[in-house]
């Protein structure tokens, strides 16, 4: 068996798109489901029951059924009445599946930061909302850095998934370019190479934010 | 009470304090002024309610029943519900500094940003001139120097000055300790009494939760003990700790003097 990595070269500039594309998807989806995640969590933890329940509900549905399935019901379930463009569904799909983990976690370290700390806070003066904002919140998103983090090294090798709704990133701009040089083998050995890199460059990231703020915890 | 302490102005009143947590009534009708400037120390063993009391002054304990005022106005509101009630103890509290007995100092601050983020964010002082105020209460406790510095790095002697330091920020009217010293090594429980000292001096005004019996001593105007949900005996400390009149004192004090001396 013969190993040719020339099509791979003259194909670089798709994956490199590709990669983009994936890029722009996952940092997108980090914002959304970050900020969202706590919002859910502070929402279904202080605010009453009446708004809590649906949205541990839409945690407990998105936590489980496949991510798989969720895109194609957003795409070709959905699709029936409207019409979303791929990406957007990728987006949507993987933002909230990751939304309801990163919920999952901020209810978890908002829960334990100590009643201390919120005591301390409103015998300054600081109001309920105030004190959530300005001390439980903070504390909470620092020590949720470590899951958040992989969640979010997960959620950048899902980005690959949404290839099965057209979205052109690494797996699809790939699968395109076997396509046309029937050298499935080297493609997916560079992808996965790059799919590593990107995984320890993360895990570099992420260490060196949790040491960052070790010492606010 | 003595004349003395009647003739001068109340900072704070408790009147007739009851306070239940579910069956168990844990304050039975507790009365105390406390006169501006002046320094009362709540001793008595656990479980007799001291420091819900304390707690019950800015209303992190809702009592049930009684009054309690901070310089004429009433603290708790049964009358007021919700977001009026909210608003209305959110400005009392600004009045009223509290330490506790785990320090419970903001972890994800720096001491400074500790003791400048309520008047910054309460009081809409200029960051500027809230730093000059951090710096000059944290070189009050002798901690100027670890102003950058996070709490997880300091010792519990020196959490507890700063969090005396972060409840002086807001320039209350009266200070209540719970229990300040009770989970500090032996040899840090002096620097944090130093503080408190150099507190009375200036004539602030003082609730003192505490199990440091010859603290109290030196230091209070009057002294209670409370047993059970009551207020068993009070007095000057001289009084009530040299020679009280209720048994129950008598074997309290025989026991936790040992402790100390």
């Amino acid at each position: 068996m013969e190993f040719d990595f020339g099509p791979v070269i003259t194909y670089f500039p798709t994956l490199l798109k590709g990669l983009g594309v994936g890029f722009l998807v996952a940092l997108v989806v980090a914002f959304m489901s970050i900020v969202g995640g706590l919002l859910v969590a502070v929402i279904s933890i202080y605010i009453n029951k009446v708004v809590s329940w649906p949205l541990r509900f839409f945690i407990w549905l998105f936590m489980t059924t496949p991510l798989l399935l969720q895109l194609y019901f957003l795409y070709f379930g959905l699709g029936e009445w409207i019409l979303i463009p791929a990406i957007l569904v990728g987006i949507l799909g993987l933002g909230f599946h990751y939304m309801a983990y990163n919920a999952d976690i901020f209810i978890a370290t908002i829960k334990s930061v100590s009643d201390g700390q919120y005591e301390a806070s409103r015998s300054l003066g600081f109001g309920h909302g105030a004190t959530i904002f300005y001390i439980i919140v903070p504390q909470a998103f620092i020590r949720a850095i470590p899951q958040l983090g992989n969640n979010m090294i997960l959620m950048v090798k899902d980005t690959s998934v949404l290839s099965a709704i057209g979205v052109a990133e690494l797996v699809y701009a790939s699968q395109y370019a076997i396509s046309v040089t029937f050298r499935p083998f080297e493609f997916f050995i560079v992808i996965a190479t790059l799919y590593y890199l990107i995984n320890i460059f993360m895990e570099l990231g992420q260490a060196w934010l949790e040491r960052q703020t070790a010492y606010r915890r | 009470m003595s004349t003395e302490h009647q003739t001068e102005t109340p900072m704070v009143e408790i009147r007739n304090v009851h306070k239940r947590f579910g069956d168990l009534e844990v304050l039975k009708g507790i009365n105390l002024t406390v006169n501006r400037g002046k320094i009362i120390s709540i001793i008595g063993p656990s479980g007799s309610g001291k420091s819900t009391l304390l707690r019950s002054v800015n209303q992190l304990e809702v009592i049930d029943q009684g009054e309690i005022l901070l310089d004429g106005i009433q603290v708790n509101r049964p009358d007021k519900k919700g977001l009026a009630f909210e608003r209305h103890i959110n400005h009392i509290r600004q009045n009223m500094g509290m330490v506790f007995q785990h320090f419970n100092l903001f972890p994800h601050l720096s001491t400074i940003d500790n003791v400048t983020l309520a008047p910054r964010k309460l009081k809409g002082m200029d960051k500027n001139v809230a730093r000059e105020l951090g710096m000059e209460l944290l070189d009050r406790v002798g901690l100027a120097e670890k102003a950058e510095v996070f709490p997880n790095w300091l010792s519990g002697g020196q959490k507890q000055r700063v969090a005396i330091a972060r409840a002086l920020a807001m320039q209350p009217k009266v200070m209540l300790f719970d229990e300040a010293t009770s989970a500090l090594d032996p040899e840090l429980v002096e620097e944090v009494n130093r503080v408190m000292r150099g507190l009375a001096e200036e004539h602030m005004t003082m609730l003192i939760v505490t199990h440091e019996m010859g603290f109290a001593r030196d230091v209070s105007d009057w002294a209670m003990f409370m047993d059970g949900g009551v207020v068993v005996e009070e007095g000057t400390p001289d009084k009530l700790f040299s020679d009280p009149d209720q048994e129950r004192t008598r074997n309290f004090l025989s026991k936790h003097l040992g402790d100390h001396h």
